[in-house]
């Protein structure tokens, strides 16, 4: 986005980086030692909060969050930012609801209509982006009025309190009946190893984090960053509709407000940032990103274990986001990666 | 305040910066007219005489003190989300301070003003001290000040106000019911901005930071004070805007300011801000407040939902953009042409950026 941090930014890292040189532990797994911290520390208080149930709830709480997070952390590491992700979830949630509650929309049509839409609706941002160089918070932003108005005009007013059964099994059921993961979870488990091995390993992966390193290096490096860019968004579009389809099977229920309503843009963003992923681009962390919701998941469980009311649950998450950024861009200048 | 781009004339990159702009202005200037005139045939209750037409003016003039402070933040090369959480905030605790502890609501207004410079204040330091992105760090404090005014406002937020008060969102100035509070509030905050980022060395050196805030600090320029003191002119306006939605509802709430980002960002981008810092003039964001604003009501008067409000105000945010951008890119195109051809060793730089 923009440019603030320059050459007062570069003396202080050039300061800071001998002390600060040695190796850093990987987000993720301080991430998982502060989840294990934090179950840990809150069940010996209350052992309803280690109880199988709870912990399956956490799980299963944070799935539909982390596929949103995972094209946002995709989309950050390009540079850009992309806050459509929750109308497009909503639309995701109450078009396939309503299809499943109205006429029994069978379940696989609807795994296929959850991804034509979101990519649809994501290679769109992407071109906005990309082809006519429109700031990504702007063209999210205008996206995310627009993707919204159309979830309104198409529910009516209608919502999705019922699905057939097909769909509560697929958001809710177990794997196999002796193996007590559910289908969530596996599904993610599933993303996640696709797209990581997709940024890792593959050529377009490379592109992405080429464009958000040094977007005109990219380009003279040869890099065709205007359609990495819109594959990126399409990914993120995909990724957040089908979302969509899983929270209305998990939960039975959709309306209007079904993303919007929670902020997942926000959340999404501040769990990619958790996860440490850089707001600057050039790197994503995709297991960070996963391991930053279920953390956001644990301890918003734990606010409401604890009693805290609900209205501070948003300030609890802004200071997350303001940590972690913190405490992450000292992390990225210690590393030398980026000045 | 063409002045601010005339005065470098000598950079050929400004003047074809500045004649550009202008000629947006222009645009803005047949935009407010067709949308007036438009309206007045279209929307039968939209014109009804001049009185009327002011009157109208009442419904999103917060959002144009709003989008005063925020083209500041947004010249730096920053931007500012927790606008709305500001705003919301500030009107909170004012109606608290005036509900709860018998405050003469002026003053509790007063109080508000200097919470909302404090707020932008935070948001300023996180910027410039943590050197965190201006939008994650106020994309973090708009969910805390968020929270604070849901706290602070708590399960029955203070309503009724002094009528005296509520005149600053629903009075006039005249007794014939002419020109409303409002409108003489916006004037002087409009003009006091347009001076401030036109006429004086404040202004020049926001645009230099959001031009090249590297180049600003090998200057001189201060760069993390001039950032900062932005920061606090958006969160002032932001209360200001607090006070007045909450003189107009004659009550507060914490969801008051949510719908204040969305237009305030589209306001100062149709005016012609860049949203990278560093261009644009404060009389193309005033014209755009217009433009947006009457849109806005007419497209309400005219009987579309506010939800279809809000999507023609997404449409017309990428649009202008989109427009500007094509704009922009064919003149440079055309100039680079130019300049190849005059001075060949000089080859253009064509920029390959994405964003």
């Amino acid at each position: 986005m923009s440019d603030t941090i320059h050459p007062i930014a570069a003396e202080t890292a050039a300061v800071k980086s001998p002390s600060a040189a040695r190796r850093r532990w990987p987000r993720e797994l301080v991430l998982l030692i502060v989840i294990i911290a934090v179950t840990a520390g809150i069940g010996v208080a209350d052992p309803g909060f280690v109880a199988k149930q709870n912990l399956q709830f956490m799980i299963l709480n944070s799935v539909v969050l982390s596929l949103v997070a995972l094209g946002q952390t995709l989309v950050i590491a390009t540079r850009g930012i992309d806050l459509s992700v929750a109308p497009v979830m909503g639309l995701g949630a109450v078009v396939t609801g309503l299809w499943a509650q109205q006429f029994g929309f069978p379940l696989w049509g609807a795994v296929l209509a959850s991804l034509a839409m979101g990519a649809v609706l994501g290679t769109l941002n992407g071109v906005l982006v990309a082809n006519l160089n429109i700031p990504p918070i702007i063209v999210t932003l205008g996206t995310y009025s627009i993707y919204g108005g159309i979830v309104f005009i198409y529910s009516d007013g209608v919502q999705v309190y019922a699905v057939p059964p097909e769909y509560a099994t697929f958001g809710n059921a177990s794997i196999l009946p002796f193996l007590p993961i559910p289908i969530p979870v596996v599904i993610l488990a599933g993303v996640l190893g696709l797209s990581w091995y997709m940024l890792e390993h593959t050529v377009f992966g490379r592109a992405l984090l080429a464009v958000g390193n040094n977007a005109a290096a990219a380009y003279s490096a040869g890099i065709s960053c205007a359609s990495t860019v819109v594959r990126t968004y399409a990914i993120a579009g995909t990724l957040a509709c089908f979302a969509g389809l899983i929270f209305v099977s998990y939960t039975g229920s959709a309306t209007v407000m079904t993303g919007t309503g929670d902020h997942i843009e926000l959340q999404s963003i501040a769990v990619a940032l958790i996860g440490g992923t850089a707001a600057a681009g050039g790197r994503g962390n995709l297991i960070g990103t996963v391991m930053g919701s279920l953390f956001l998941s644990v301890i918003l469980t734990a606010l409401v274990f604890m009693h805290v009311p609900p209205i501070w649950y948003s300030a609890g998450e802004g200071l997350m986001i303001l940590i972690a950024v913190t405490v992450g861009m000292n992390q990225s200048r210690a590393g030398g990666e980026r000045t | 305040m063409t002045r601010l781009e005339q005065s470098t004339t000598q950079a050929s990159r400004f003047a074809v910066l500045s004649s550009l702009i202008s000629g947006w202005e222009l645009a803005l200037v047949v935009a407010l007219f067709a949308v007036l005139g438009g309206f007045a045939v279209g929307a039968p209750g939209f014109f009804d005489g001049i009185g009327g037409l002011l009157q109208i003016t009442q419904y999103f003039l917060p959002f144009g003190l709003v989008a005063m402070g925020l083209s500041i933040v947004i010249l730096t090369g920053g931007i500012d989300l927790s606008v709305g959480a500001t705003a919301s905030l500030s009107a909170l605790v004012m109606a608290q301070l005036w509900a709860m502890f018998g405050l003469n609501i002026w003053l509790a207004a007063a109080v508000a003003l200097v919470l909302g410079g404090l707020l932008g204040a935070i948001n300023g330091l996180i910027v410039t001290r943590l050197r965190t992105e201006p939008l994650i760090a106020t994309l973090a404090t708009s969910f805390i000040y968020g929270s604070i005014a849901t706290a602070v406002g708590g399960d029955n937020p203070p309503s009724g106000f002094p009528d005296s008060f509520n005149a600053l969102g629903i009075g006039t100035v005249d007794p014939t019911g002419l020109i409303p509070w409002q409108l003489v509030l916006f004037a002087v905050v409009a003009t006091a901005t347009g001076l401030l980022m036109g006429r004086t060395s404040f202004g020049r050196k926001v645009v230099m930071i959001g031009y090249n805030s590297g180049t600003a600090y090998y200057s001189g320029i201060p760069v993390q004070r001039v950032l900062l003191s932005s920061y606090v002119l958006s969160g002032l306006t932001a209360a200001l805007a607090g006070v007045v939605l909450a003189a107009y509802y004659s009550a507060a709430r914490s969801s008051m300011g949510d719908p204040l980002l969305l237009s305030t960002l589209t306001m100062v981008v149709l005016g012609g801000v860049s949203i990278f810092g560093g261009e644009g003039t404060i009389t193309g964001v005033i014209l755009a407040v217009l433009v947006l604003g009457f849109l806005r009501q007419g497209l309400l008067i005219a009987g579309y939902s506010d939800m279809v409000t809000t999507m023609v105000t997404g449409v017309i945010l990428l649009g202008s953009i989109a427009v500007k951008n094509t704009l922009s890119t064919r003149r440079n195109l055309l100039r680079a042409r130019l300049r190849r051809w005059r001075t060949p060793a000089h080859s253009p730089q064509t920029n390959p950026t994405v964003k």
